[in-house]
């Protein structure tokens, strides 16, 4: 018996037809689902962690699905893939900090939270939630979080008081730092702080960072999370200037003490938590976001980030108790820092450190 | 008789895949490096007029500096590449017997399918300050925590990978080299060690530039390798264009770096093409 090949493609289709309309009868396959999917851009390490805990909880009365992607580097890198497709984006929910908020604000690619849904907001203090132009609120805040100067009490025993101190030559080598666009320039602010500056006068912390570039003392400029914990976990390095989750991971193994009460000098505040592109399915988006800013879920979702909860009746992971402040405190140890103003500068820092520190560090 | 139609008509496909995917963003690249950049926003100024600044601030003394590291450093990668990769190959085309050749050109080929960020971090934790062999960088009389150290993890790293690659681009050259040539020079006196640079290195002078040529590229366009053991000392262009991008969004900036770095590089490419043929082949009849 002969076959044409217009005989063959004709049973092959007829065989798929009925294949389909089998499976399909069968609940095999079928047609799409109605739920919801978003994409949302989470940090890697605990953070992921336990978004996926909390995603299982809210998955039992929601039927939206998720798919989770991971910053690459600072979470600012995904304002450049977004830039790249916009407004085509494929993201719907991104996890980012203030800095990252207001760059997206300006370009006006997220949509106002809806607190008809996100009525978790209400409790949210009002001061952490970043606004537009309008006084419209943009995001929700997980996590109140910080950038400290902080060591390694098993290397450095009895630590350092003042910031002065890192210039001696016992240290030689010891300093691990940010390049000055992690953490938006807090690095840089923190020295100018220290010699009477700050972020609009960021001349004397320039004139800081070199000296301790140019006497050898800074060991490792890091630019992700996971390199600031390697980094101090070699032991090589016993003082850093880094966020809170990258000093919960160290203190996880080792004794770590912060400086965030130093007469001469400040710890950074800030918040981290969900923003909503715009063109994303807003009902899903918001709220998902609105179940992680319940108040449990806050607590269940600081808890291994050594950040502070964001609902005033969530509790603290006790190990970080004295990182932050109490009210009385904030005025005295608390600076939050005007990162519209560092973003608008943060391109000419970067080619600044490019141009006057990297040559200096590679000295020695 | 010749059919050129042939030929011609089967280029297409790979001309209109290579247009669209290669060319098209080249020019975009180069459209996007004239535009303004505004501090605090995203990419280039739209409606700004096109400007000259983002490679006028390239032009800075520093930024020399970056671009004379990259070439350096890689150039240093490649040298020690192709000084190991060559006694390699030719012990594998000369001197290995099959088992010992099946075993090594598998060994070669099986470290390619490893990923670079798990052979960069093994190098790093092996030669490292704290690594088993942390005094290897002693032999250079350079301490590991120094920026000397990191520069020398960043050339061990670059190595980890271009070792492979030339001793297996190597291994093609050799076995088309007719071991007879090496027998007649040794039969009629000359020393072995002549033998060997006359004879074999002189022969396998194309294969050596084109090894030279594949490892360099790969050095002079790793972003990996500094940005996780160069500690933030030993800088490459790659590292400079990615932060523009990823991190302040500096779009025209990190596209006018690009473009000059693809233009110095194929220049030096063609530069060192040119330089070969006119002088080696010339002594070579």
């Amino acid at each position: 018996m002969s076959l044409s090949r217009r005989d063959f493609t004709r049973a092959a289709l007829a065989g798929t037809g009925l294949a389909a309309t089998g499976l399909s009868t069968l609940g095999l396959l079928t047609p799409a689902q109605a739920a919801e999917r978003l994409l949302v851009v989470q940090w890697g390490a605990n953070w992921i962690e336990v978004s996926k805990q909390i995603l299982a909880e809210f998955q039992k009365t929601n039927d939206t699905q998720v798919a989770w992607e991971l910053h690459s580097g600072g979470s600012a890198a995904v304002v450049a893939k977004i830039k790249a497709t916009w407004p085509r984006t494929q993201y719907n929910v991104l996890s980012v900090w203030d800095p990252v908020f207001r760059a997206m604000i300006a370009e006006d690619w997220l949509l106002p939270i809806d607190e008809s849904i996100v009525t978790n907001l209400k409790t949210i203090p009002d001061q952490y939630i970043q606004k537009n132009a309008k006084g419209e609120k943009m995001t929700v805040p997980l996590s109140t979080a910080g950038a400290f100067w902080g060591y390694r009490d098993d290397l450095l025993p009895g630590g350092f008081s003042s910031l002065e101190d890192l210039l001696k030559p016992e240290f030689k080598g010891k300093l691990c730092v940010p390049y000055p666009i992690n953490l938006t320039g807090l690095l840089i602010v923190s020295a100018a702080i220290q010699r009477g500056g700050n972020e609009r006068n960021p001349e004397p912390g320039w004139d800081f960072i070199k000296e301790l570039a140019s006497k050898g003392q800074i060991g490792e400029i890091c630019t992700s999370n996971s390199e600031y914990i390697n980094a101090m976990a070699t032991g090589r390095y016993s003082v850093g200037f880094w966020n809170n989750g990258g000093w919960f991971a160290t203190a996880k193994n080792f004794p770590v003490k912060l400086k965030n009460r130093m007469p001469d000098n400040k710890g950074f505040l800030y918040n981290e938590g969900f923003c909503v592109l715009k063109g994303s399915p807003a009902k899903a988006a918001f709220e998902f976001a609105n179940f992680f800013a319940e108040p449990k879920m806050n607590e269940i979702y600081n808890m291994p980030l050594g950040s502070g909860p964001t609902q005033p009746s969530a509790k603290a992971n006790p190990m970080i108790a004295d990182w932050y402040y109490t009210p009385e405190e904030l005025p005295k140890y608390a600076y939050f820092a005007d990162f519209a103003y560092l973003s608008s500068v943060m391109n000419e820092w970067n080619a600044r450190w490019e141009r006057e520190i990297v040559p200096l560090v590679r000295r020695g | 008789m010749r059919r050129p139609s042939l030929s011609t008509a089967l280029l297409w496909p790979a001309l209109l895949v290579m247009v669209p995917l290669l060319l098209g963003p080249l020019l975009l690249l180069a459209h996007e490096s004239l535009k303004p950049f505004v501090g605090g926003r995203i990419g280039g100024d739209e409606s700004g007029a096109l400007t000259l600044q983002n490679y006028a601030q390239i032009a800075d003394p520093q930024y020399v500096r970056y671009f004379l590291d990259t070439f350096r450093v890689g150039l240093l990668a490649t040298a020690f590449a192709l000084v190991l990769g060559f006694p390699v190959a030719h012990f594998i085309v000369r001197r290995a017997g099959p088992t010992m050749r099946r075993l090594m050109v598998g060994g070669l080929v099986g470290t390619l399918f490893l990923s670079i960020i798990v052979r960069v971090y093994a190098i790093a934790m092996t030669f490292g300050p704290h690594g088993p062999l942390s005094d290897f960088s002693r032999l250079f009389g350079i301490s590991a925590s120094s920026p000397d150290g990191a520069e020398l993890m960043v050339v061990l790293g670059l190595l980890n990978s271009t070792l492979p690659l030339v001793a297996l681009t190597l291994i093609g050259t050799l076995q088309n080299i007719n071991p007879r040539l090496e027998d007649a020079a040794l039969s009629l006196g000359a020393p072995r060690w002549k033998t060997f640079f006359q004879i074999t290195v002189a022969m396998s002078l194309p294969g050596i530039l084109s090894a030279a040529i594949i490892a360099y590229a790969f050095c002079i366009s790793n972003l990996v390798v500094p940005m996780l053991v160069g500690r933030g000392f030993i800088v490459f262009v790659s590292n400079l264009i990615y932060f523009r991008f990823s991190e302040v969004a500096n779009f025209p900036s990190g596209a006018a770096l690009s473009m000059v770095m693809m233009v110095i590089s194929v220049a030096l490419f063609y530069g060192l093409l040119s330089l070969v043929r006119s002088h080696w082949q010339e002594a070579g009849k």
